[in-house]
């Protein structure tokens, strides 16, 4: 095995990830393409930024150590701006990840039934106004054929009855 | 003075039955056909005794169409 490598999942949906980041507790600000975090580090706030359709972190290289790299250098600017909990960058991108999963997840469920409802909603007008047509047709050819018409709706069904007098 | 009677009834599914009362012989089933000729399927068509008796002022046909 030469090597492996494994990739996160592209952020590619800001709505989505502006979410799964305030889900986690991660504050931000939006400035241009980019989300400013409330992370920082030896370069400033560490931030996502658009870059060929996908959102990519932006930090310091060393910042991945994280906590423990922050237990030996004390004075090194790691850390939450509110003095939260602060997880290395690796565990910060699965955090946000497996969030940012979860919501994708849920937007395709409740696209696939906003669609389904919409189909049925479809299906539907397109019974009622072909139902609707057979009426109006039959109605039209009574009346040139001379019927008088009387309709009336009988458990849910259209009743027509035409009535001609011959001589 | 004869009355001549058809009473159409279109379900939800807009399937059709029809019924003719005081028609003569063929004719009910002439009338039917120009009221509801391509509007759907034929399913069946019940001939009552009515529809026999040509004499008869009075003559009764059921006719049931599918939906197209």
């Amino acid at each position: 095995m030469s090597a492996v490598i494994k990739t996160t999942t592209p952020f590619i949906n800001k709505e989505l990830l502006l979410q799964a980041l305030k889900n986690i507790g991660c504050n931000f600000t939006l400035q241009g393409n980019e989300i400013l975090t409330d992370r920082k580090d030896y370069y400033g706030l560490q931030k996502f930024s658009l870059n060929n359709g996908r959102y990519v972190f932006l930090h310091d290289s060393s910042a991945e150590s994280g906590s423990q790299y922050m237990n030996v250098t004390k004075d090194y600017p790691w850390g939450n701006i509110k003095n939260q909990e602060y997880k290395s960058v690796s565990e910060f991108l699965k955090s946000v990840e497996k969030d940012y999963n979860s919501l994708y997840q849920k937007k395709l469920e409740e696209l696939e039934r906003l669609r389904l409802e919409e189909e049925k909603i479809r299906l539907e007008q397109e019974r009622l106004a072909f139902v609707e047509k057979q009426k109006a047709t039959i109605i039209e050819r009574a009346k040139e054929q001379g019927y008088s018409i009387k309709e009336e709706n009988v458990k849910g069904k259209i009743k027509l009855v035409l009535v001609r007098n011959t001589y | 003075m004869a009355e001549q009677r058809i009473v159409v009834t279109i379900d939800e599914n807009g399937k059709i039955n029809a019924s003719t009362e005081g028609i003569k012989g063929e004719m009910c089933l002439d009338e039917l056909q120009k009221l509801l000729g391509d509007l759907a399927d034929l399913d069946s068509i019940t001939k009552t005794d009515e529809f026999y008796q040509t004499n008869e002022l009075k003559s009764k046909t059921k006719i049931e169409i599918k939906k197209k």
